[in-house]
């Protein structure tokens, strides 16, 4: 892409237009691009040597050790799961790669490999000097390891601790271990059983009580090596009365073979706490006949622990081949509130079962969910939804509403909103809708001289707006810019 | 599936030993087919998607035998018993599962009403389709292979071409409630030929106050521009157990209207399925449930919208009270290639009481681009400001509770044509409202 930008600008006039059409055909997934980079890695398979091994890599405590083997043997024990609605090659976990880092190690950020920080320059993600101007934290995350975290000193003088989940459990080993799998216990499903046994690294967040993150959190996921899965972890503690944003974005170079991706972040929000936490999913979703991808399968879980706390998700999600992922809220303190903002799209080949869960445990709690799905090409996305009020749940509330938009007629878009109410006190609210984009939307913009292309982009971003609205502004800007592109070929 | 089949099973394979064979040889290879899967895939257990939130661990621990045919067949019903307000045409009475040849009646013309041994008699070809049928969803389906394998009584309901029937007819389920830990099973096939249309009321009545299980699979099929309006009535006892599938395809053209009304059982299970498989077909459904006690009623809804300009409405409406549990899945499905398809489900309930629970699921599965649907669901109370308007205008707190149960409940049956039959129906409801929280 880069190289069809300077040949656009080099070009005479007169045949600057074709090589804009070739620039426009040429565009594809902008983020595909392999950094030549040594690495170090673990060999495909999986054992409790495996295990062992990345642990003694990781140089973790007896208990890490234990932790992790202990969720490996319970992962043995599982089936995969099969409920939703995805058609899934079937995963061969023995020839994954469940270790690579770049040879040298992360260090101080002023030593990251140039090659490294290059990366990260041509994915837009501001590691360096770049960084003091975009005025965001951000922790990059290299195939399995961080390779350095931004804005640190700004950040402990606040007295907020965000750095590398590995380098967490060697420095604030204590924190990590009261809270781990406090959320997300290790046996909770497949995947986060099996994220519990081999994460390599993550972000590790924590907010002291009556701090408010003096600026937005960030980290940045990028597979780059072959063979490899990613399997992060990361955890978000904000203390009584602290508020903090985060923002993660992910990326991963083009290749034949599907790749795959088994996150598992876990949120606590104590007292009065309030956690945003916003994701722009980017994976490398395959190309138009379904060859190649990211395998996404996250498991995201918000814990309202406090009274009065509040957790709200936003994610736009327009990579990976499959993504399977459902970020939750427990809300387990009175008055607590939960939010979903979800913006799904799937072109191509692309299969998406993505939702959420709202699961009310104290009084007054209080829920809402917006999902945004988009399906062109041949792809399939489902909302896969569960709201549910348990006894003590007195005067809960909820309202979802999910919205499907098809362009194309090999798509499918599918709800499936799970209701389960047992407090006569609560009031459960959903409703979704399936259209098309209508042809006298188009049909008024052509006739004031938009091009098809941008009518659509128009259209489907105001049908987003409403979770576009809640994301951080770059992040709101990268987004939109996203859908565009993903879209692009899905018309005419 | 399980290691040892469970009593339920047992108690099923124990009966079919003692049904005879008809002679029919695809009758009775599809009767020991689904015999088999039956014992194969046991009944479905909570991991089964279908039937997440209808657990059926204490049923499987029943050992049912076969209701007695012959104490079936002599037991003394009151007509007044089953008479139903607006409902006067042709009747057809099963006494647990048996057929009542003096208790119908077959006087219309252009209608066929045919006891199942009767029809097979005559010619079984016909009746190959329906009666052959594989069932593939393993567990999920094991009623329908229940009834496919025991079911040897049953009805066949066809309207001629072009025949419209203006009287409604009355089929009726009774259970005699006499013996408990017994089971009855009944099929019903019903035909509705080109441009014809009837109405007709399934009906599920209890004399006796023993615990029985009825399953009862009804095949519909509407053929071109054919019209079918069904009511569904069940007032069955709170020791019934019933479980029933009413499957029904539509041609081009043609048009069914489903009213259902549960109002008794103790575990009720409703599959209302409907292939609307021929352009500008409609299917419309409302339904609703009032329960109280130990009530436990499941309705599982799914429209599949397979060709253009078709049409669904669903409205339906519950209520729970005291500890009981009400399962609702609404699902449309439109298939690739069914532009046009306009569908819309609506799921509103009440839940009143902290020991009740409301489970819903309305779904979309949407394959085509041209497309307009919608679904909405609800769980919650009575308005709080309705109320108060209610009390200002010194209309009891109770009173009004009851006024706006009734109006939420009626919406789902303000559209069925046949007045006497919706006043009734309305009687009925509020007679078994459950009055919720006690008055201030």
């Amino acid at each position: 892409m880069n190289e069809s930008e300077n040949m656009t600008r080099e070009v005479a006039a007169p045949v600057r237009d074709n090589a804009e059409v070739e620039a426009a055909l040429n565009r594809r997934y902008e983020a595909g691009f392999v950094t030549d980079i040594e690495s170090t890695s673990l060999p495909p398979g999986l054992s409790e040597d495996t295990v062992r091994q990345l642990s003694a890599i990781k140089g973790e405590p007896e208990w890490m050790t234990e932790w992790r083997l202990a969720a490996y043997r319970h992962w043995l024990t599982m089936p995969e799961p099969d409920w939703a609605k995805l058609d899934i090659a079937p995963i061969d976990y023995q020839s994954v790669s469940y270790y690579s880092a770049p040879k040298d190690g992360p260090k101080s950020l002023d030593e990251v490999d140039p090659k490294l920080l290059e990366t990260y320059e041509k994915l837009g993600v501001p590691l360096h000097e770049r960084a003091k101007l975009a005025g965001v934290a951000v922790d990059a995350v290299f195939d399995s390891v961080s390779v350095g975290t931004t804005f640190r000193k700004e950040l402990a003088e606040a007295g907020v601790i965000f750095c590398s989940m590995s380098e967490a459990i060697r420095e604030h080993g204590d924190l990590v271990r009261q809270y781990l799998g406090s959320v997300v216990p290790v046996g909770d499903n497949y995947f986060a059983a099996l994220n519990s046994a081999v994460f390599s690294d993550g972000s590790f967040v924590f907010i002291p009580k009556g701090t408010r993150c003096p600026m937005e959190l960030s980290t940045y996921f990028r597979i780059n090596a072959i063979n490899t899965g990613q399997f992060e972890r990361t955890l978000i503690v904000a203390e009584d009365d602290s508020y903090v944003s985060y923002l993660e974005g992910c990326t991963a170079p083009m290749r034949d073979e599907n790749q795959l991706h088994a996150a598992v972040v876990e949120l606590v929000a104590l007292e009065r706490a309030q956690i945003k936490y916003s994701t722009v999913q980017n994976w490398y979703p395959g190309d138009e006949n379904g060859v190649g991808g990211i395998y996404n399968f996250v498991t995201k879980r918000g814990d309202c622990r406090g009274a009065d706390s509040k957790i709200s998700w936003t994610q736009v999600e327009t990579g990976s081949a499959i993504t399977w992922k459902y970020p939750s809220c427990v809300l387990r303190g009175d008055r607590s509130v939960g939010e979903f903002y979800s913006v799904a799209l799937t072109h191509h080949r692309q299969q998406a079962d993505t939702g959420t869960k709202m699961i009310h445990i104290g009084k007054g709690t209080k829920s809402k969910i917006v999902a945004k799905g988009i399906s062109a090409g041949r792809s399939s996305n489902s909302y896969r939804g569960l709201v549910k009020i348990e006894k003590g749940a007195d005067g809960a509330r909820n309202y979802t509403q999910c919205d499907s938009l098809l362009i194309g007629k090999q798509c499918g878009a599918h709800t499936f909103p799970y209701m389960e109410v047992k407090n006569p006190g609560a009031i459960v609210e959903h409703e979704a809708t399936t259209s098309k984009i209508s042809d006298d939307q188009l049909f008024y913009c052509l006739s004031r001289g938009i091009g098809e292309e941008d009518a659509v982009s128009m259209i489907v971003d105001g049908f987003c707006k409403q979770v576009f609205r809640e994301l951080p502004m770059e992040f709101a800007v990268e987004a939109k810019k996203l859908l565009e592109v993903s879209l692009e070929g899905a018309v005419g | 599936m399980t290691n040892a089949p469970s009593p339920f099973v047992r108690a099923a394979l124990d009966a079919a030993a003692g049904i005879p064979a008809t002679g029919i040889a695809w009758l009775d290879a599809a009767r020991r087919e689904n015999l088999d899967s039956f014992a194969a895939d046991g009944l479905p257990e909570g991991r089964s998607e279908a039937w997440k939130y209808t657990p059926l661990r204490a049923l499987a621990q029943r050992a049912l035998a076969l209701a007695d045919r012959g104490a079936a067949g002599a037991l003394a019903v009151d007509a007044t018993r089953i008479a139903l307000p607006g409902v006067d045409g042709d009747r057809v009475v099963f006494v647990d599962g048996t057929y009542r040849a003096d208790l119908s009646t077959a006087t219309t013309a252009g209608v066929t009403l045919l006891p199942l041994a009767g029809a097979l008699a005559q010619n079984p070809e016909p009746l190959r389709f329906a009666l052959a049928n594989r069932y593939r969803h393993g567990a999920a389906d094991a009623f329908a292979h229940l009834n496919a394998a025991l079911a040897v009584d049953g009805l066949v309901l066809r309207v001629d071409d072009g025949v419209e029937i203006a009287r409604p007819v009355h089929v009726v389920h009774v259970s005699s409630g006499g013996q408990a830990d017994t089971a009855w099973h009944v099929r019903l096939l019903l035909d509705i030929g080109k441009a014809a249309s009837v109405d007709v009321v399934e009906h599920y009545v209890t004399l006796g106050d023993a615990a029985q299980l009825g399953t009862v699979v009804t095949d519909i099929s509407v053929r071109e521009h054919g019209r079918l309006g069904l009511v569904v009535l069940q007032d069955a006892s709170t020791a019934t157990t019933l479980v029933r599938r009413t499957h029904a395809r539509l041609d081009a053209d043609a048009t069914a209207t489903v009213h259902v009304l549960e109002l008794g059982g103790a575990l009720v299970r409703h599959e209302l399925q409907a292939d609307v498989n021929g352009d500008r077909a409609r299917f419309d459904s409302r339904g609703v449930f009032a329960l109280s006690g130990r009530q436990h009623i499941d309705t599982q809804l799914e429209v599949r919208h397979q060709a253009r300009d078709t049409a669904s409405e669903a409205l339906w409406r519950g209520i729970a009270d005291g500890r009981s549990r009400g399962v609702f899945r609404g699902a449309i499905v439109v298939a690739e290639g069914a532009d046009g398809t306009d569908a819309s489900l609506s799921n509103k309930n009440l839940l009143l009481s902290g020991q009740a629970e409301i489970d819903t699921k309305p779904e979309l599965e949407i394959y085509a681009d041209e497309v307009k649907a919608a679904h909405g669901a609800t769980i919650g109370q009575l308005d709080e400001r309705s109320l108060f308007y209610l009390r200002s205008r010194g209309i009891p707190l109770s009173q009004a509770r009851s006024l706006l149960t009734l109006a939420f409940c009626r919406a789902a049956l303000e559209s069925l044509p046949n007045e006497a039959l919706r006043e009734h129906l309305g009687d009925l409801l509020v007679a078994n409202l459950p009055t919720g929280p006690a008055a201030d």
